[in-house]
């Protein structure tokens, strides 16, 4: 038992696979002629009722002839025939049987089964409460976690929540938000007509503002008399003139309509960092093909940043345009990527003497509705490393007075926005939160307008299931449940405001072990 | 492959068949009834075939033709077995059976081959173009 039990180990590890598929195939090709030759003997000996077996056999054995010899996309197919087709038979059920019966609750992702069931609880207004302990990996120790006080504040001594836009430049439309979550840019287009109206009467109930997303003119948004961030993406859908550069007489129209309340300027998104936006040409349909002015039949490309933005300069020249022109809080929307690039852009605002009023930082956990895999896996920072960064960078520049953040990313639930408002948001964005408090089931079929909620779609059968004044409460109500918790947690903190929260008031796995904290 | 018009005539023709066969054998038309006495089908075979006609007609005017057209090939070389091992080509009206079922089959199969990738579950397999796994 010493040297010479390792080979045997290995041999005991190449058996595993067990079942010969070649030879499963190689019976299973031959099995269907014999079985063909069996039919028909039968139908003409013994009863004409077997030829319905016979015709089914001809079939098969003929689309069988046609996989095995003359089709050269598909290799099993090629080499093993009809058996091969149950691979993908099997493995077309895949992600239901994996969603339905075999990942656990602290599995899936984006969201596990326990996040997502938080939000519908919250939705619906439902007791919330769980049983028996947490069921995150406690052993990995990977948690970030908020701390406690030994005396806690009550939940009627907290301030009132509020947080002004635009009050630093002191301009008469700043604009004052009451609850620490918004929800963010979701476009018609990414999203169907009846989620974006489901949204935007439920954003109207709970008094809490709407972005609009980068999807030109927001006709949808616009009618449920909610109070809107437009978002200018980086084409400018909405505001653009036919060369792309920015419509400035579209945009003062626009700024000017009484339920818009700020704008935001779409640099990159964290899901597809230093890309444009993309709406396959599945989803573009001839109204949104109006709404956004472009052609039909191609999937809609934005350009990876805004085409006045060249550099520093540009960009916040860009700012005070856009700022001169709505009349109204103007933010920007970015991950981040090098914090010296952030610093030498505050550099040129210090310089300049121009501000965004917002700053809304990404991470690179963000959603969206279509994104090439390898940019959402594979760049940007996440956010609270992000945000951490943004805040040193605008702490030690002297200028973090001179505007707002607001954090986005995953902030589904009232922990992980007390944990970016830790970091120093004031306040958070949601969108998947919202999607799921609509009903979202977590398909993944944003990109297919196939989506089985009707949220992502604008397949009218599909959207048919999604009652707009149903679902616009269960938004509000997702709304009351976040503030619900987000009170109750920030009392046990012991503050009497977010603003009171500091990195200190965090547990960062790691980052302070053995120390005094 | 097969124009859009030429398609659309394809189904209407098969359709136009198969509908009234399927439904004369429902009704159970002389004819009929006989010749499935000889193939020792009488009645459940006439019954099954005829609603399976009515089926792939009635597939052959929606947008699963391609279905349609599978169901009336399968239908069509049932037919050809019944007629080369036990009824023969002239059951007694001029060979009339065997050139509708000729017409039949080689309408549908032109249109199963033009709409094959709209067939559930294997369509994808049937053509280039899709991207599942090797």
């Amino acid at each position: 038992m010493s040297v010479s039990s390792q080979p045997q180990d290995v041999r005991h590890l190449e058996t595993r696979l067990s079942v010969n598929l070649d030879r499963v195939g190689k019976i299973a090709n031959a099995g269907i002629v014999l079985a063909l030759v069996g039919s028909v003997l039968l139908g003409h000996f013994v009863s004409f009722y077997f030829h319905f077996l016979t015709v089914f056999l001809i079939l098969l054995n003929l689309l069988n002839f046609y996989w095995r010899h003359v089709q050269k996309a598909h290799t099993l197919l090629s080499n093993f025939g009809f058996t091969a087709q149950l691979r993908y038979l099997i493995e077309s059920v895949g992600p239901e049987f994996r969603q339905y019966l075999y990942s656990s609750d602290n599995e899936e992702r984006p969201f596990s089964r326990n996040e997502r069931t938080e939000v519908y609880r919250k939705a619906k207004g439902i007791d919330s409460s769980a049983a028996f302990g947490t069921q995150l990996d406690w052993e990995s120790g990977n948690h970030i976690l908020l701390r406690h006080s030994f005396f806690p504040t009550t939940t009627d001594k907290l301030e009132p929540f509020r947080v002004t836009f635009g009050e630093e430049r002191e301009i008469a439309t700043a604009y004052a938000i009451s609850h620490p979550v918004m929800i963010s840019g979701m476009s018609f287009g990414a999203l169907g007509s009846h989620a974006v109206r489901a949204l935007a009467r439920g954003a109207k109930k709970a008094g809490i503002p709407m972005n609009t997303g980068e999807g030109g003119y927001p006709k949808y948004h616009l009618m449920e008399g909610a109070d809107l961030i437009f978002q200018i993406g980086t084409a400018k859908f909405g505001v653009r003139h036919e060369d792309g550069r920015l419509h400035e007489g579209k945009l003062a129209e626009l700024a000017a309509k009484e339920p818009i309340a700020m704008v935001e300027i779409k640099f990159s998104q964290g899901a597809k960092p230093g890309k444009g936006g993309l709406l396959p040409k599945e989803k573009l349909s001839q109204e949104i093909a109006e709404l956004r002015g472009v052609p039909m039949g191609q999937d809609v490309v934005s350009p990876p940043r805004p085409l006045e933005c060249v550099d520093e300069a540009s960009t916040v020249a860009f700012i005070r345009r856009v700022q001169e022109v709505a009349g109204l809080p103007v933010g920007i929307k970015f991950c981040l990527g090098r914090s010296v690039e952030l610093r030498r852009l505050v550099l040129e605002m210090k310089r300049q003497g121009v501000f965004p009023d917002f700053m809304t930082v990404d991470g690179a956990e963000g959603g969206t509705g279509a994104a090439p895999r390898s940019f959402m896996d594979g760049l940007g920072l996440p956010l609270l490393e992000g945000l951490a960064r943004v805040q040193s960078v605008l702490e030690e520049e002297g200028v973090r007075d001179r505007l707002k953040l607001i954090a986005s990313g995953k902030l589904i639930d009232a922990r992980r926005q007390l944990i970016a408002m830790s970091l120093g948001a004031d306040a958070c964005y949601t969108a998947r939160g919202f999607m799921l408090a609509l009903g979202c089931i977590q398909a993944l079929q944003c990109n297919q307008n196939t989506c089985p909620v009707g949220i992502t779609t604008h397949n009218p059968r599909l959207e048919r299931g999604l009652d707009i004044e149903a679902k616009s409460t269960r938004v509000a109500n997702y709304v009351a449940g976040l503030c619900h918790n987000y009170v109750e947690m920030l009392a046990a903190t012991g503050k009497t405001a977010a603003s009171e929260l500091g990195r200190d008031d965090l547990f960062l796995p790691g980052a302070h072990q053995g120390g005094a904290s | 492959m097969t124009n859009r018009y030429v398609q659309m005539a394809l189904r209407l023709v098969v359709a136009a068949i198969l509908l009234p066969v399927g439904y004369s054998k429902l009704a159970a038309g002389g004819m009929d009834v006989m010749l499935f006495e000889r193939l020792g089908m009488e009645p459940h075979g006439r019954i099954i075939i005829g609603l399976l006609e009515i089926t792939a007609g009635l597939l052959m005017l929606s947008p699963q033709a391609a279905s349609g057209a599978l169901i009336a090939v399968g239908i069509m070389f049932g037919a050809i077995l019944a007629h080369s091992t036990v009824l023969g080509v002239d059951v007694g009206d001029g060979g009339r059976h065997v050139a509708m079922l000729t017409l039949v089959l080689v309408s549908s199969i032109l249109v199963l081959y033009a709409r094959r990738r709209d067939l559930p579950i294997i369509g994808t397999t049937l053509g280039a173009g899709d991207n599942r796994d090797p």
